[in-house]
């Protein structure tokens, strides 16, 4: 499938790794892909998402907090996870409780099953287009299928699938990517 | 309902979709700690086997887990 995927949304791959990297997540989740996609100005994806007023920023805002840890799962325990960061950062130093587990992962960071199912519905997105590559305007309609946070924040920010086909479907000279 | 009744109520919810996602989150907390405590005891001379009885785990399981990031 990777080999189908243009520069752009090759760039769009790699940019959302950097994102999950750099917010200390897990796993790369589809707001990563969102991040990414943002990241490459001047490609369909982020020029649909520039003409919705959809920017970094407004991603960021809705985005739930930073670090690997969930705090809300965590008080329905009775745990307070600001606390057991204070103490933490105390014994260790700033951050230390949000660094991502094992300087391993540094290099690589795997795909949350739902930014997997993202690209996969890239692919369905090119396909049903009749396009015989996946660019950053496919990644875009596929974080526009429901199910997790990039999608709610699209749909937010009134970006719809069904409305952004369109957009894609009848721009005359396809962008290449 | 006060907030220590309020947190006894979640941490015994029934709901599985609360219960199951908090156990997930005291999983990778506790991962987290573990891997700050064992690069600190590492940092300050402790060998693997007195790691692995400190976490009453064995030495093998404590060395596959951190050998590659702790060395």
């Amino acid at each position: 499938m990777f080999e189908r995927f243009t520069e752009a949304a090759r760039r769009v791959v790699v940019l959302a790794q950097e994102e999950a990297r750099q917010r200390r997540a897990d796993r790369v989740a589809p707001e990563h892909l969102l991040l990414g996609l943002l990241r490459c100005p001047g490609t369909p994806g982020a020029e649909l998402l520039r003409a919705a007023g959809v920017g970094t920023e407004e991603v960021e805002r809705g985005l739930a907090s930073p670090g690997p840890h969930d705090a809300a799962a965590l008080a329905a325990l009775g745990i307070d996870l600001d606390a057991v960061r204070r103490a933490a950062e105390r014994a260790f130093g700033p951050g230390a409780l949000d660094r991502p587990r094992g300087q391993w992962r540094a290099g690589h960071i795997r795909f949350d099953p739902q930014a997997k199912k993202t690209l996969e519905l890239a692919l369905r997105e090119a396909i049903r287009l009749s396009d015989r590559h996946i660019g950053s305007e496919h990644v875009l309609l596929a974080l526009l299928h429901p199910g997790h946070t990039a999608a709610r924040l699209l749909a937010d920010h009134g970006v719809t699938l069904a409305a952004t086909r369109l957009v894609v479907e009848q721009r005359p000279d396809r962008w290449a990517g | 309902m006060s907030d220590a009744t309020a947190v006894a109520a979640a941490a015994s919810s029934t709901d599985p979709a609360v219960g199951l996602a908090a156990v997930a989150a005291l999983r990778g907390l506790q991962e987290s700690l573990e891997e700050l405590q064992v690069r600190s005891a590492r940092d300050q001379g402790w060998s693997w086997q007195q790691i692995a009885d400190a976490l009453r785990i064995s030495r093998q399981a404590v060395h596959k887990k951190y050998r590659r990031i702790l060395g």
